[in-house]
C-alpha cells in the first residue's frame, strides 16, 4: 500500500516536472478563467490566479434558483452547510431564537466574516448574522474565500469570507420583478441607473413579506412568525477625472416581525403580541486616485447601524411585558495604497480604524470598542509560472493584547489547465459582546451569568444586594478576567483544473486548529438561592479538517452538471484526550447503564455532517430565453445534542438524520424583455419540526420580471421599423 | 487473537480468584446489602422545606423528624444536606468521587465531608450536574458516584439517574423528580 502511494507520488511529481518544462507564461494569460474576484487578495483579481479556495456564485446562477432568500442560495455551494446557531438547538420543537447562517470548513456561522462591497455588516445576535437583511435582487456575484483570511480582513475571519457584491452601474439598466411564493410571500423589487459619461447613479428598492408558517399545530403560535422587510440601496459614482473616482453607497433595512405566542404569568397562559423591529444602514465612501501607472491610493469611510427593538403586550390588557433591545454602530476609515503595476507582482498595505459602540438590554451599560489596524500583502513571480504572496496583518484593540497574523499563499501553474494551489495562515476572532458583557440573572431558575468582563462587578453586587453569602470570599475571584481571542492556523492545499472551456475540476483539503475557544463555566461558589453563577472563559481546543471537490461539466453549451462534495472531521481535542485516559462516561437515559465512552464513539463535534453533497442540472436553450435547473443539496447526519450526561456525541441516538433538499426552476425570458419563472424548493417536503424548525416545507414561488431597458428598445423597434 | 488469549487469561485468573476465595469464606454467604432504585418529588424552591431521605428504610421522613437521625440526607431544588453538624445530630457526611457506579466495590474509609456552614456543604451545588440554558434541565454528570455515611454510620454509594420536571401548569415549575439508585452495605463495612 505504502509503496503504491510512493509511486504514486514519484509519477505525480515527474508528470508535474515535465509540465513545468513547457510552462510559459501561466498568469493573466487569455486562456485562464475570467471571472475576476477582489475578496482573496483585495484586489481585482482572475479567479485562476489566486492562491487560495474561492468560489464564486454568478447572477446567472441566483436567477436560475429564482430564490429571494440568500441563505438558500448560499447552502447551496459546495461545503457551505445551514446550520442553526449551537445555543438554540436545545429548544426542541421551537424555532431557534439565535437563527442559522452557514457553516464553513466545519466551523459555527460566527467564524466567517461577511461583507457586502468589502465592508462588515454588523449586528450579530449570538454571533449569527440573519442573511434575510441582504436582499438578492441587486447582487453581482457572491465570492467565497475558504481558509483564514485574517491577514486582510482581521477579527472573525478564521473560516473565510464570504463577500456580497452588488450590481455595477450599466447604462440604461432598469428592471422590476413580482416574486409570489408559498406562505403567503410576496416580493417587489426594482432598480433603474442613471449614467452620464462621467457619473452614474444606480438605485434599487426590494419590499419583501411573508406570514410565515407552523410546524407543530399543536403548540399555540407559528413555529416561523409573519413578517416584511424594506431595502433600498443607493450607488453614485463620479469620475472625478481619469484618474481619480469617487463612490459613494447608501444602504437602509427594515424589517418588521410580528410576534404572537403564550406566556405563564399566572395558572392560566396568556397571549402575547408584539413586535421586533431590526433596522440596518450603511454608509460607504471610496476615492480613488491613481498617481501613476504604479500607484493607487484608495481612501474609504464606512458607517453603519444596526437596531433591534422587540416590544411584548399583553393581549388582554396591553400592558407591556417585555422590551428588549439591541444597538451597534460601527465608524471605519480606511485607506489603501497600491504598489506596482503588474498584477502579479503588486505590494497592497492599508491602515484603518474601528470604533465601535454596542448597547443591549442584557448589558449593565454602553460598551465602546477601538481598534486600529495596518496590513500590508506583497506578490511576487519568482517564476513565471509560480506565484508567492504573503500577507501580515497588526490589530490593536483597547480590550485585547495585540494581534498579528500572518499568511503565505502560493499559486503554481505547471501548465495553462492546472493551478495547484497551498497556503497557511493564522486567525483570530475577538469575544463576541455577549461573552465579554452579559450581565443576566433568569428569574425562573436563579442563576446568573456574567460576561467575563463584569464579573468583578456583578460579583461585588451581588455580594452586595445579599444574593451572596457575606461569608463568601470573593478576593480571590477579583482578578483579571479578560477574555483573549480565540485563534486558528489553517491550511488549504488544492487545485484547480480545467479541460477547454467545458470541463473545471477543483478541490482542496483543509485543516483548522482553533485554540482558545470560549466556553461557559461555573464559579466554585453560588448565590445565596444555591444557584450557580456562570461566566466565560477561553478553555478548549478544536480542530475541523476534511476535503471538497467539485467538477463542473458543459455538454453541448445547453446542459451544464455540476456536483460537489465535502468530507469534515472535526473533533474537540481535549475531548480525544479524556477519551484516551478513559475519564468520559456515559448513562444510558434508558437502562441507566454507565460506561467508559471509547475513541471508538466519539462523533466529533455537534451540528456537523460528516458528509455534505450538491448536485445540479441546468439547461438553457442556444437563443438563452428558456433555461431550467434542478438543484439538490444532500446534508449527511449530524450530532443533534447529548442524551447520556457526558457532553460529548457519542450515541447514534444523538444525531439528526440526514436529509436531502430538492429545488427545481424553469423560466422563459421573451424578447420583449419580459420573464416568466416558476419554480419549487423542498420538493421532497422535509420536515423535522423538532429538529429542522428553519426549515419550512415545500414551497411554490412564481416570477414576473419585466426588463425596461428591453422593453424600451422593441417598442421602439416596432414603432421604427 | 491477542484479544482472544488475553481475556482467556483473565478468565482463568478469575476463576482461581473464585475457588481460593470460596475455600476461605463461609460456603453458604449472608446477604448484607440492599439495592434499590427510587424516585423523589423535592421542592423546586431554594426556600421552600427539604425532602428528607432514609437508606436503611427506602422511605421519605416527615419533616418533624428533621431534628432526629432518621434521616440521612435532605434534598430541596439541587441543594443537599446531611444529617450532621450543620443539620442535624446524626454523623451522615459525603463523598463525591469520579467512579462507576457498578465497579464502585468499597466506600472510602475516610475523607467524608460534612456541612459545616449553610454555605459551606458537603455536597457543592452545581458539582453534580450540567445546567443547560436553553432548556433548564439539570443533567446529573455520568460516571459520578455518591458515597455516603449514614446519620447511624453505614454506608452507601449512590448514583443519580435523573432529574426531571414534575409536569406543572402556570410560569414556575414547583417540584422536581430526582432518579437515582443505592447500595446499602447492612453490616457496617466498607464494601459493597
Amino acid at each position: 500500500m505504502q509503496k503504491n502511494n510512493r509511486l504514486f507520488i514519484i509519477t505525480v511529481l515527474l508528470s508535474l516536472a515535465q509540465l513545468n518544462a513547457v510552462a510559459q507564461k501561466r498568469f493573466n494569460d487569455t486562456t485562464t478563467i475570467k471571472e475576476v474576484v477582489v475578496t482573496a487578495t483585495r484586489t481585482e483579481k482572475s479567479i485562476g490566479d489566486i492562491p487560495v479556495p474561492v468560489q464564486v456564485i454568478s447572477k446567472k446562477f441566483i436567477q436560475q434558483t429564482g430564490s429571494q432568500k440568500l441563505i438558500d442560495i448560499l447552502q447551496q455551494q459546495t461545503g457551505l452547510v445551514l446550520a442553526d446557531n449551537p445555543l438554540g438547538t436545545a429548544l426542541i420543537g421551537y424555532p431557534n431564537p439565535f437563527g442559522s447562517g452557514i457553516q464553513l470548513q466545519g466551523l459555527d456561522p460566527a467564524y466567517t466574516l461577511i461583507l457586502l462591497d468589502g465592508e462588515p455588516l454588523t449586528g450579530r445576535n449570538a454571533g449569527i448574522l440573519n442573511l434575510g437583511r441582504v436582499a438578492v435582487g441587486n447582487i453581482q456575484q457572491i465570492e467565497i474565500v475558504k481558509g483564514p483570511a485574517t491577514s486582510l480582513y482581521g477579527s472573525d475571519a478564521l473560516a473565510g469570507v464570504i463577500n456580497i457584491i452588488t450590481d455595477k452601474p450599466k447604462t440604461g439598466a432598469a428592471g422590476i420583478q413580482i416574486h409570489r411564493a408559498s406562505n403567503n410571500t410576496w416580493g417587489f423589487t426594482a432598480n433603474s441607473t442613471i449614467k452620464t459619461k462621467r457619473t452614474a447613479l444606480q438605485l434599487f428598492a426590494n419590499r419583501y413579506s411573508s406570514s410565515g408558517y407552523d410546524l407543530d399545530k399543536t403548540i399555540y403560535g407559528n413555529t416561523a412568525d409573519p413578517y416584511r422587510n424594506y431595502s433600498f440601496a443607493a450607488k453614485f459614482i463620479f469620475d472625478i477625472n481619469a484618474r481619480t473616482q469617487w463612490q459613494t453607497s447608501a444602504r437602509y433595512f427594515t424589517q418588521k416581525q410580528f410576534n404572537n405566542y403564550l406566556v405563564y404569568t399566572s395558572a392560566t397562559p396568556e397571549i402575547v403580541d408584539g413586535s421586533t423591529v431590526e433596522t440596518d444602514w450603511s454608509f460607504r465612501n471610496q476615492l480613488q486616485h491613481r498617481f501613476s501607472a504604479k500607484t493607487n491610493l484608495i481612501a474609504r469611510l464606512y458607517a453603519t447601524g444596526y437596531t433591534d427593538n422587540a416590544d411584548v403586550f399583553m393581549q388582554k390588557d396591553g400592558s407591556l411585558y417585555d422590551h428588549s433591545f439591541l444597538h451597534q454602530s460601527l465608524l471605519k476609515p480606511e485607506v489603501q495604497v497600491e504598489i506596482g503595476s503588474k498584477p502579479n507582482k503588486q505590494l497592497i498595505a492599508g491602515i484603518g480604524y474601528n470604533n465601535e459602540t454596542i448597547n443591549s438590554s442584557r448589558y449593565a451599560s454602553e460598551k465602546k470598542l477601538n481598534a486600529y489596524y495596518v496590513y500590508a500583502q506583497k506578490e511576487w513571480l519568482p517564476l513565471q509560472n509560480l506565484n508567492i504572496t504573503l500577507g501580515a496583518r497588526f490589530d490593536k484593540q483597547n480590550l485585547y493584547t495585540a494581534q498579528f497574523n500572518p499568511k503565505l499563499a502560493m499559486a503554481w501553474k505547471p501548465t495553462h489547465d492546472l493551478t495547484l494551489i497551498g497556503s497557511i495562515g493564522t486567525g483570530f476572532k475577538t469575544p463576541d459582546f455577549r461573552q465579554q458583557f452579559l450581565s443576566f440573572s433568569n428569574s425562573l431558575i436563579g442563576y446568573t451569568l456574567l460576561g467575563a468582563n463584569e464579573l468583578n462587578n456583578g460579583l461585588i453586587k451581588l455580594q452586595q444586594q445579599g444574593q451572596i453569602d457575606p461569608s463568601i470570599n470573593l478576593a480571590p475571584y477579583l482578578i483579571d478576567h479578560t477574555l483573549s481571542p480565540e485563534k486558528s492556523v489553517g491550511t488549504n492545499i488544492g487545485f484547480r483544473y480545467h479541460v477547454g472551456n467545458n470541463t473545471e475540476i477543483s478541490s482542496s483539503v483543509f485543516r483548522n486548529d482553533i485554540n482558545n475557544l470560549i466556553d461557559r463555566y461555573n464559579l466554585p461558589f453560588t448565590k445565596i438561592n444555591n444557584q450557580a453563577i456562570y461566566s466565560y472563559v477561553n478553555v478548549n481546543r478544536v480542530y475541523t479538517q476534511g476535503l471538497d471537490f467539485s467538477i463542473t461539466q458543459k455538454f453541448a453549451q445547453q446542459f451544464t452538471v455540476h456536483a460537489g462534495y465535502q468530507y469534515l472531521d472535526a473533533k474537540d481535542k481535549d475531548v480525544m484526550e479524556n477519551l484516551k485516559s478513559g475519564k468520559i462516561v456515559k448513562r444510558d437515559p434508558v437502562t441507566f447503564q454507565s460506561s467508559y465512552v471509547t475513541r471508538k464513539d466519539y462523533g466529533g463535534l455537534f451540528n456537523r455532517s460528516k458528509h455534505t453533497a450538491n448536485l445540479q442540472l441546468s439547461y438553457s436553450n442556444k437563443q438563452h430565453w428558456f433555461n431550467s435547473s434542478i438543484r439538490a443539496v444532500y446534508r449527511g447526519r449530524f450530532g443533534y445534542s447529548d442524551i447520556n450526561g457526558d457532553n460529548i456525541l457519542d450515541d447514534n441516538r444523538e444525531y439528526a438524520d440526514g436529509f436531502v433538499l430538492l429545488n427545481a426552476s424553469a423560466g422563459i425570458n421573451f424578447r420583449n424583455g419580459i420573464g416568466i419563472q416558476t419554480g419549487s424548493e423542498n420538493i421532497l417536503n422535509h420536515i423535522d419540526k423538532v429538529k429542522l424548525p428553519n426549515l419550512s416545507g415545500r414551497t411554490y414561488f412564481i416570477n414576473l420580471t419585466i426588463d425596461l431597458k428591453q422593453l424600451k428598445q422593441k417598442n421602439h423597434e416596432k414603432s421604427n421599423p | 487473537m491477542k484479544k482472544a488469549i488475553l481475556s482467556s487469561i483473565c478468565i482463568a485468573t478469575g476463576a482461581m480468584l473464585f475457588f481460593s476465595a470460596c475455600t476461605k469464606s463461609n460456603p453458604t454467604p449472608v446477604v448484607t446489602i440492599i439495592q434499590k432504585t427510587d424516585s423523589i418529588k423535592v421542592n423546586f424552591s431554594p426556600v421552600a422545606p427539604y425532602t428528607f431521605f432514609s437508606f436503611k428504610n427506602d422511605a421519605l421522613v416527615a419533616n418533624s423528624d428533621s431534628a432526629s437521625t432518621k434521616w440521612d440526607f435532605g434534598l430541596r431544588f439541587t441543594t443537599f444536606i446531611l444529617n450532621s453538624h450543620n443539620y442535624g445530630p446524626g454523623n451522615a457526611g459525603a463523598i463525591l468521587q469520579n467512579t462507576i457506579y457498578s465497579t464502585a466495590t468499597a466506600a472510602p474509609a475516610t475523607g467524608y465531608a460534612y456541612d459545616t456552614a449553610s454555605s459551606q456543604k458537603a455536597i457543592k451545588d452545581g458539582s453534580w450536574y450540567d445546567y443547560n440554558i436553553a432548556t433548564h434541565a439539570f443533567v446529573p454528570k455520568a460516571g459520578q458516584t455518591f458515597f455516603f455515611r449514614t446519620a447511624d454510620n453505614f454506608y452507601v454509594k449512590m448514583e443519580l439517574l435523573a432529574v426531571d420536571y414534575e409536569a406543572f401548569v402556570g410560569p414556575t415549575p414547583t417540584r422536581l423528580i430526582y432518579r437515582f439508585r443505592y447500595t446499602y452495605q447492612t453490616d457496617g463495612s466498607l464494601s459493597f
